[in-house]
């Protein structure tokens, strides 16, 4: 049972390229359809815990489903199938690329990555900036962490603090 | 001292990592490039692009390429451990505890702050990067064009990073 649980997420880890949403189809498949280990809600319930903990979608949901199967060790079986591909393919290049990093067709591959970069970093600013319920009204917010972060140099944990201080105080009105 | 000031600061980035991947980077900037000079502006662009064409999450990914270039396998470990740390012990409180607590409204209330956070801090680390990556007409060629590929043609962030190392080999500027 263990070992089933650790070779499901090696695989939804080996399959993730791109970021943790486009896991979620997998996980679902894997972990409701294929071997039954959860129901959909429960899924659904693990995806919402999943969204509201710190750290990545996939990690998170790996360690709900874990949790929920087999408890502690069937938590850390999940976690470590899920991290351990990515680990290795990124340990992987990290020794070669401190070979490799001077040579010309390296530096001239990533003066066309680094702006593309950006890129990918704008599109989900918009994307989530329709899902998190912006308005004309708190559009301030997001605006004073990104001039706070971004020009003045403040940490984001000083931020992530006082929001959900404010946010308390304000449920508590 | 190295190794516990490493793993230190990505527990510190794992703990604060809220609304997914994007949103950590300005986080890890502002550790790594601006705090404890871990890694140049440029190299932080490296990372970020290594990151996004693995599989994996660009935190954890990040996490075990600057670990393995400041302090070798051991630095890369203790990295990657810092970094998902907080995940398994907030997920597990939370996975024990939530039924219960998400319908408290200081709880929504507390989501919905942070996910216009999430959004100013994406913000942030556009504005931090934008500088150092988009300085030539080229680079600004391939900014807009991988901007309207992803954007208007929902190309996955894999096939326009392999597309675009390529294009930049034989096009590129060393």
């Amino acid at each position: 049972m263990l070992l089933q649980i650790f070779l499901t997420f090696l695989k939804i880890g080996a399959f993730t390229i791109g970021g943790g949403y486009a896991m979620i189809p997998l996980i679902k498949r894997e972990v409701c359809s294929r071997h039954g280990w959860i129901t959909e809600e429960e899924f659904l319930d693990g995806l919402a815990a999943a969204h509201s903990a710190p750290g990545s979608i996939a990690v998170n949901i790996s360690i709900y489903t874990g949790y929920h199967v087999r408890g502690k060790s069937g938590m850390l079986m999940a976690v470590l199938g899920t991290i351990l591909p990515s680990t290795l393919i990124i340990l992987m290049i990290a020794m070669l690329f401190s070979q490799y990093a001077d040579q010309a067709v390296v530096r001239r591959a990533f003066s066309a990555l680094k702006p593309a970069v950006v890129a990918l970093i704008a599109v989900p600013l918009i994307q989530l900036a329709k899902k998190s319920g912006l308005t004309l009204k708190n559009a301030w917010y997001p605006l004073a962490v990104a001039i706070l972060v971004g020009f003045v140099g403040i940490s984001p944990v000083y931020l992530i603090l006082l929001t959900i201080v404010y946010a308390i105080w304000e449920s508590r009105r | 001292m190295m190794l516990l000031s490493m793993l230190y600061t990505f527990f510190k980035i794992g703990l604060f990592s809220f609304g997914g991947g994007y949103a950590v980077l300005a986080m890890i900037q502002q550790e790594v490039v601006i705090k404890n000079a871990w890694l140049t502006d440029t190299e932080f662009m490296e990372v970020v692009a290594i990151s996004q064409m693995t599989p994996g999450p660009i935190a954890i990914n990040a996490a075990t390429f600057i670990g393995y270039q400041k302090a070798g396998i051991p630095g890369s470990l203790l990295c990657t451990l810092g970094v998902i740390l907080p995940s398994i012990l907030v997920m597990m409180i939370i996975t024990i505890s939530y039924l219960k607590l998400k319908n408290l409204p200081c709880f929504q209330q507390i989501f919905k702050r942070l996910r216009l956070v999430s959004v100013g801090l994406i913000a942030a680390a556009l504005i931090m990067v934008l500088g150092n990556a988009v300085q030539s007409l080229f680079a600004v060629v391939v900014f807009l064009v991988s901007f309207i590929a992803t954007w208007k043609f929902k190309l996955n962030p894999f096939t326009l990073l392999i597309a675009v190392a390529i294009f930049g080999a034989i096009f590129g500027s060393a």
